[in-house]
């Protein structure tokens, strides 16, 4: 993937017409600042979660990971942009080791991040979905120790995964299966909110609730589908297109705008917080309690 | 300027062999790109593409509401009545301060009644069983307290536990508590774990 991640650095050397799609560049300001912010973000809920004894409940430790996940996305982001610098200020040689190693470890992070979120993002669904469907032995189905097992499995295959798709960057598989994950994910977290969202249909339909009820349902459930498939889809089709048709004037057009697609990445990491973790009212008490003694 | 990467001209360099010529990914220079003769503009990807995913969260999004409104009564008799069965099979077991006559004026007869009372004991104790101890009957009872609406007491016992619990958009309507916020934000069985199960021991000492 390294390859994909770096590969619109090289403009220098390439004759480009009148007609050519230039690459849309974004000033680094506004990544230093849409990283930051996801990184304060996440740091909240993440101190709020460990300060409070009531926060540690299996569905808190899901928006844990997701908010180390989201956190780990903007931390790459912000250790390129200063990597980068350096090396434009001239304190690192284009093809050193250290930078090679340096390059190699903040993919890895990226791609751990990337797939952090499509798992932690899936558990909370999941942990949702047995919550309503299994409501009476949901606490004995979920349990803290399976919790933190289920997480520990699910980050030491991110980190074997994100290790070997690094190694293997450069084959098609690896960016078949990478670029796969994403509408296997989507189809999976799809079908299990739209159950759950049947379900509170047909409780509502005998209870007869104001139809706004159920409006409004439909409104968030699009929210957290829209923003997963906003954020991500972008990003996906670039890695897809880079490998299928570099050469080709459309898709070149497309990978012109890499880092608006990255750029929507982060905007993830600092959207995810809104819908997910401060959807909670303990939480958000949490956190106030928080600012009023700091 | 911005665009540069660390590692701009990288070229990654695998020998394979120790023969003359050596594989070498070169992939920052691909050369360029000729964009002459397109028959199509030349960001037809970008834009067919972001057309095509706003189309896609629309339709979703329709879909959803049409839901809302017509949707599989089949399924919806099914899976109601199974969960209401369960539900109140909890609640005659406790015994708690919600009304058995409320909670069983929604099924209206004497028939349902009994049918209730020899489904209590089986799902009760098997149930129980499966639960060990007796905070999960306590918040299925929690549970169960949201899911009936009909009472005004079970309504404002459930306000009082309620305020737990999230409406996800901003509720200033009492009344509009919907099973969309059980849907989406966390369920009151996690969230009451400790103050159900404070108050449900008072009641029962």
């Amino acid at each position: 993937m390294k390859h994909i991640i770096h590969s619109n650095g090289n403009l220098n050397d390439t004759v480009r017409n009148n007609s050519d799609c230039p690459h849309v560049a974004l000033p680094e300001e506004i990544f230093f600042v849409i990283s930051i912010a996801g990184i304060l973000e996440n740091l909240i809920i993440l101190l709020a979660v460990i300060k409070n004894k009531n926060l540690q409940s299996p569905m808190y430790f899901f928006i844990c990971s997701l908010a180390i996940s989201d956190m780990l996305g903007s931390l790459y982001k912000i250790v390129e942009n200063v990597l980068i610098m350096f090396r434009n200020m001239g304190y690192l040689k284009p093809h050193g080791s250290f930078e090679t190693t340096a390059d190699d470890i903040i993919d890895t992070m990226f791609i751990l991040s990337l797939l952090g979120s499509i798992f932690s993002l899936l558990a909370i669904a999941v942990d949702r979905y047995i919550t309503i469907f299994h409501a009476l032995q949901y606490h004995s189905i979920v349990t803290m120790c399976r919790t933190i097992v289920i997480l520990a499995i699910i980050w030491i295959f991110c980190i074997g995964s994100g290790i070997a798709m690094v190694i293997f960057s450069h084959h098609v598989p690896t960016v078949l299966t990478f670029a796969s994950l994403f509408p296997l994910m989507l189809v999976f977290i799809l079908c299990l909110y739209v159950h759950m969202f049947l379900l509170a249909r047909s409780h509502a339909r005998n209870i007869s609730t104001l139809p706004r009820a159920n409006m409004r349902g439909a409104i968030t459930l699009t929210i957290l589908l829209g923003v997963f498939i906003f954020c991500w889809a972008p990003f996906i089709l670039h890695v897809l297109l880079m490998t299928f048709c570099p050469r080709n004037p459309y898709c070149t057009c497309y990978m012109s705008l890499f880092q608006v697609n990255g750029m929507l990445i982060m905007c993830n990491a600092v959207i995810d917080p809104f819908i997910y973790a401060f959807r909670s009212p303990e939480l958000r008490g949490a956190f106030r309690r928080m600012m009023s003694y700091s | 300027m911005s665009a540069q990467r660390l590692i701009s001209n990288r070229t990654f360099q695998q020998t394979v062999s120790n023969s003359d010529y050596t594989w070498e990914y070169e992939y920052y220079e691909i050369g360029p790109v000729s964009f002459e003769g397109l028959k199509a503009h030349k960001y037809s990807i970008v834009i067919g593409f972001w057309v095509g995913l706003a189309v896609f969260v629309i339709f979703m999004f329709f879909v959803l509401t049409l839901l809302t409104k017509t949707g599989a009564p089949h399924q919806d008799n099914i899976e109601s009545s199974e969960k209401r069965f369960r539900m109140n099979s909890f609640v005659s077991d406790f015994g708690k301060p919600l009304d058995p006559d409320k909670v069983f004026s929604r099924q209206g007869n004497e028939e349902s009644r009994s049918l209730f009372h020899c489904y209590i004991n089986e799902v009760g104790h098997s149930d129980r069983a499966k639960a060990g101890h007796q905070t999960t009957a306590i918040d299925s009872a929690a549970q169960l307290q949201e899911a009936i609406r009909g009472s005004r007491r079970a309504e404002e016992e459930l306000n009082r536990l309620m305020k737990f619990d999230i409406p996800n958009f901003v509720n200033t309507d009492q009344n509009s508590f919907g099973e969309d916020d059980l849907l989406i934000s966390e369920p009151p069985i996690v969230l009451e774990n400790k103050p159900v199960s404070q108050t449900s021991h008072k009641d029962l000492d």
